[in-house]
């Protein structure tokens, strides 16, 4: 691949993860309102949201530390999009893996909890420590799923992984040749996305006792948009994984948006664990799944 | 004279002028420039090669030679000597009211010790700079009294059992082969029978890994490195405990060989003897990591953390495989410059304060931004994150990992890293982020003298992240010097069909998003004020300066409540055991030789006696 084409997917593959994540964000929303009787927000308005954030006249700042953890929040998401192939377009995906993208999707983490701690709020540092404390719990379970895939195709390559998979056709899929890998990956995204049940971490329903405490303005306008990358990013290493990858766009969208949809309809029907129930769950039903799973595809 | 003779005696030159100058005020610039000379020769001889001369004693003689991996981890010893007494060099030694000549020639000795078991020409000579380098060690443990000195005396008894252990081995390999030769001691143990190559094993690894810290011979190194000055404290976290692994690389895999150890099984189980070293490693990952997370000191917090990281070593190492090997060793190196930067900034910090109680502190990036940049930089390499060097040689220890199909090593190494990301962040958070306290609200940026080197070994973690190339070169060396298969590797990192890494592009494409980012931030939407840190949401409360709002104790109490009742103390029981069990045997010996209790203490030996031949 020439450079001029790679800096084109450079540009293109985040931007294309922020438009799809925006939908995503909106299908979140719809549901959790059909869920619960009510009509859901219209079409544009995640984006709404996004350019209210950014255009409110009061925009307080803690200090640099707090406006750094917003840019490293989305920027890291931004490096992430481009090392996640999709159809058409590899990035440089060749030159991370599996194991590089994991890591890179911690720095946004990091980001937003440097940002969190300097604003002086125990609260939010609170919130922090139940974040780490939850990543701790589903990143067990997916830590599983990504050596059981890096081991079944003989690679940590999303590009080989994903080739392997269109090549064998649907019984080639992870899901197919993995299913409780597949049942145990889709635990820790369910964790991963924060979402009910496990949304203590987030507290988005009493924001004065969780992270988002000192957040308004264009730092939660920077955590929307943060959203919009995460939701994609999640969905799509699913799909990379466990369903195919990205044969075109059409399929590709549309295994995205059903896989999103499976913890967000389940997210609603809940209510919520404690943080230690949360790591209690995480380290026994899914990650005894995803041994079991191990164990299958190892013998 | 051979270069190697002119670098022993730069670093001879050295200790002699710190015993003579120590206390000149000006005596931590010479170390200083006495260590960048060493350095300097280092760089510029050839990477294998021995000195003139040998000496004899009882017959035996002692020649002592540098080969790639010596080169190697010469290089460290070298360059966080030079760093860690370029530390300690300005305003610190100015304010140290310990006694200096003393403490300097501690630091020369050191490493005039480390660079003599590093050049060991046998096994003889192994042991002769493995004592020396024990010695210097506890010295500057020593030096500072007090809890320093109760901590180093614990160091010692391990360093005694070690050295021991170390002795019988030798006399054992000694007996089966007559020589104490590399070359003779490896065809003795390429020879040998399962039996007493596990006897070996077990000697050497109790020898050397007690330098290294593995588990169960960690307890002393926490509370030995963290009570010693700054400088000393930055130079033994750094680099000390790595002579273990130096050790440990030479013996099991340059001697034994990785093939040997696999298939030499461990009886009436489905292990073999690497599977067994690779879970010792493992675990000297994960539970020390734990440990770190429960520390309230930001020196035992990092002591702790630099047990765990010896793990990581060890593993790659004992994977044995190209890319695992390397990263192992390639931890060496990445992991002195992080472990120096964030021993560096902690202690610029107890300069400041006084102390380094991560419940008293808090806010400190107000004050000192930069230090905060070297910790923050630190934090992301020891935590294994990109784009710090600390990532590739994890990231070159896992993927050697899912390579070799060992799944549970995998989990174990994954763990140990989530722990510290937990650890670390409430090392930032409790040190500099969050409320800052009224009586630090004038406080100053640490010193000139100080700052420069925490910042210096940051950008080295960061560079060697960013390409790591620069020094996979000296690493594939060491590999081949011990007969291991070398890392084929390029300027970015690894190119492989089967776990690429090109952290050019990775760091690069970052760095581009953080600059889209920022962008974003800065450019889109109305402009930010800065508000004071207690203008904060408080629930309706008015805050002041008086009032502490800063969650810092007990910080993962979730987590805490669910895994705390797991710290029942059981390492600590195990040494009270040992120590008990040898203290019943002194008792015993005493009475006997003493007649007290004579009777009694026959009757037990005959019963023991008896026990034994029945069984």
């Amino acid at each position: 691949m020439n450079v001029a084409s790679l800096l084109v997917e450079l540009v293109l593959m985040p931007l294309v993860a922020f438009v799809v994540g925006l939908a995503m964000v909106l299908m979140m929303r719809r549901i959790a309102a059909r869920l619960q009787r009510r009509v859901g927000p219209p079409f544009f308005q995640p984006l709404f949201d996004i350019v209210k954030l950014y255009g409110k006249h009061t925009q307080t700042s803690h200090g640099l530390v707090h406006d750094l953890g917003i840019v490293m929040a989305v920027g890291g998401y931004i490096a992430a999009e481009t090392m996640l192939p999709v159809p058409g377009m590899t990035g440089i995906a060749d030159k991370g893996g599996l194991v590089v993208l994991a890591y890179v999707m911690m720095v946004p983490s990091l980001g937003l909890a440097l940002g969190v701690g300097q604003c002086a709020n125990p609260n939010g540092s609170i919130g922090i420590s139940r974040a780490l404390t939850a990543m701790l719990a589903y990143d067990v379970p997916f830590i599983i799923v990504i050596f059981g895939v890096a081991f079944h195709f003989g690679s940590s390559n999303l590009i080989t992984i994903a080739a392997a998979q269109q090549a064998a056709g649907i019984a080639g899929w992870g899901v197919s040749q993995m299913p409780l890998l597949a049942l145990a990956g889709l635990f820790a995204l369910h964790g991963m996305l924060g979402k009910q049940p496990f949304e203590i971490y987030v507290a988005p329903a009493e924001i004065a006792t969780g992270p988002m405490v000192e957040m308004s303005g264009k730092h939660m306008g920077g955590l929307f948009v943060m959203q919009c990358f995460q939701l994609y990013t999640a969905a799509v290493l699913y799909v990379t994984l466990f369903l195919g990858g990205g044969e075109n766009w059409l399929s590709f969208l549309a295994k995205s948006f059903a896989v999103l949809a499976v913890p967000v309809s389940l997210a609603y029907l809940f209510p919520r664990y404690r943080t230690e129930d949360l790591v209690r769950l995480m380290w026994k039903w899914p990650t005894m799944i995803g041994l079991l799973g191990l164990a299958f595809l190892m013998h | 004279m051979t270069p190697l003779d002119t670098l022993y005696l730069a670093s001879a030159a050295t200790l002699a002028a710190m015993l003579v100058l120590g206390d000149w005020r000006r005596a931590g610039v010479l170390a200083t420039l006495m260590y960048g000379v060493q350095l300097a020769l280092l760089f510029t001889m050839q990477r294998t090669g021995s000195t003139s001369f040998d000496l004899s004693a009882l017959g035996f003689e002692l020649s002592w030679r540098f080969d790639a991996l010596s080169w190697f981890f010469a290089v460290v010893t070298l360059g966080t000597a030079f760093f860690a007494s370029w530390y300690g060099a300005g305003e610190w030694l100015r304010a140290y009211t310990g006694r200096r000549r003393l403490f300097q020639s501690a630091l020369a000795a050191n490493v005039f010790a480390m660079l003599l078991l590093l050049g060991s020409g046998d096994l003889l000579t192994l042991f002769v700079g493995w004592e020396a380098t024990s010695w210097a060690g506890f010295l500057l443990m020593a030096l500072a009294g007090g809890l320093a000195r109760d901590a180093a005396l614990r160091y010692l008894v391990y360093a005694m059992a070690g050295a021991m252990a170390l002795l019988g081995a030798l006399v054992v390999l000694f007996q089966a082969g007559g020589s104490f030769s590399y070359e003779a001691a490896r065809a003795t143990l390429a020879a040998m029978a399962p039996g007493p190559l596990w006897a070996l094993i077990i000697l050497f690894g109790l020898g050397f890994g007690a330098k290294l810290a593995l588990l169960p011979l960690h307890l002393w190194q926490a509370a030995a490195y963290s009570e010693t000055p700054a400088p000393g404290s930055v130079f033994l976290g750094g680099v000390v405990g790595r002579m273990g692994l130096f050790a440990l690389a030479l013996v099991l895999v340059g001697l034994i060989g990785i093939p040997h150890l696999q298939a030499l099984a461990v009886p009436f189980t489905f292990l073999t003897a690497q599977d067994v070293v690779a879970w010792v490693a493992a675990l000297t990952v994960v539970l020390p990591t734990y440990t770190a997370l429960k520390q309230n000191d930001a020196r035992y917090l990092l002591a702790w953390h630099g047990i765990g990281q010896g793990g990581y070593m060890l593993l790659g190492l004992i994977v044995g495989s190209a890319l695992g090997s390397a990263g192992g060793l390639l931890h060496v190196i990445n992991y002195a410059a992080t472990q120096a930067t964030l021993l560096m900034v902690v202690f610029g910090v107890r300069h400041r304060v006084g102390h380094t109680d991560l419940n008293r502190l808090g806010g400190l990036v107000a004050r000192m931004p930069l230090s905060f940049l070297a910790l923050l930089l630190g934090i992301i390499s020891l935590a294994g994150l990109p784009p710090m060097s600390g990532f590739v040689s994890k990231w070159m220890v896992y993927s050697s990992l899912i390579q070799d199909g060992r799944p549970f090593l995998f989990l174990a190494a994954i763990v140990g890293t989530l722990g510290t990301i937990l650890s670390v962040y409430k090392l930032i958070h409790n040190l500099f982020l969050g409320q800052l306290r009224a009586e630090h609200e004038q406080l100053n940026e640490a010193p000139l003298s100080m700052l420069i080197p925490m910042l210096a070994t940051a950008t080295l973690a960061f560079v060697t992240g960013v390409a790591p190339g620069l020094v996979l070169g000296w690493v594939a060396d060491a590999q081949a010097a011990i007969g291991l298969p070398v890392i084929d590797y390029t300027l970015g990192g690894i190119a492989s069909p089967r776990a690429s890494l090109d952290m050019l592009w990775v760091v690069g494409v970052m760095f581009a998003g953080f600059g889209v980012g920022a962008l974003l931030f800065y450019g889109a939407g109305g402009k930010t004020h800065r508000v004071h840190q207690l203008d904060n949401y408080a629930g309706g409360h008015f805050l002041d300066a008086g009032m502490r709002y800063h969650y810092s104790d007990n910080f993962y109490a979730g987590l805490m409540h669910l895994i705390g009742g797991w710290y029942r103390g059981s390492f600590h029981w195990l040494e009270g055991a040992i120590g008990s069990g040898l203290s019943l045997v002194a008792q015993g010996a005493g009475g006997w030789y003493r007649a007290i209790n004579p009777a009694f203490y026959l009757l037990a030996a005959s019963v023991a006696l008896i026990a034994w031949v029945a069984l």
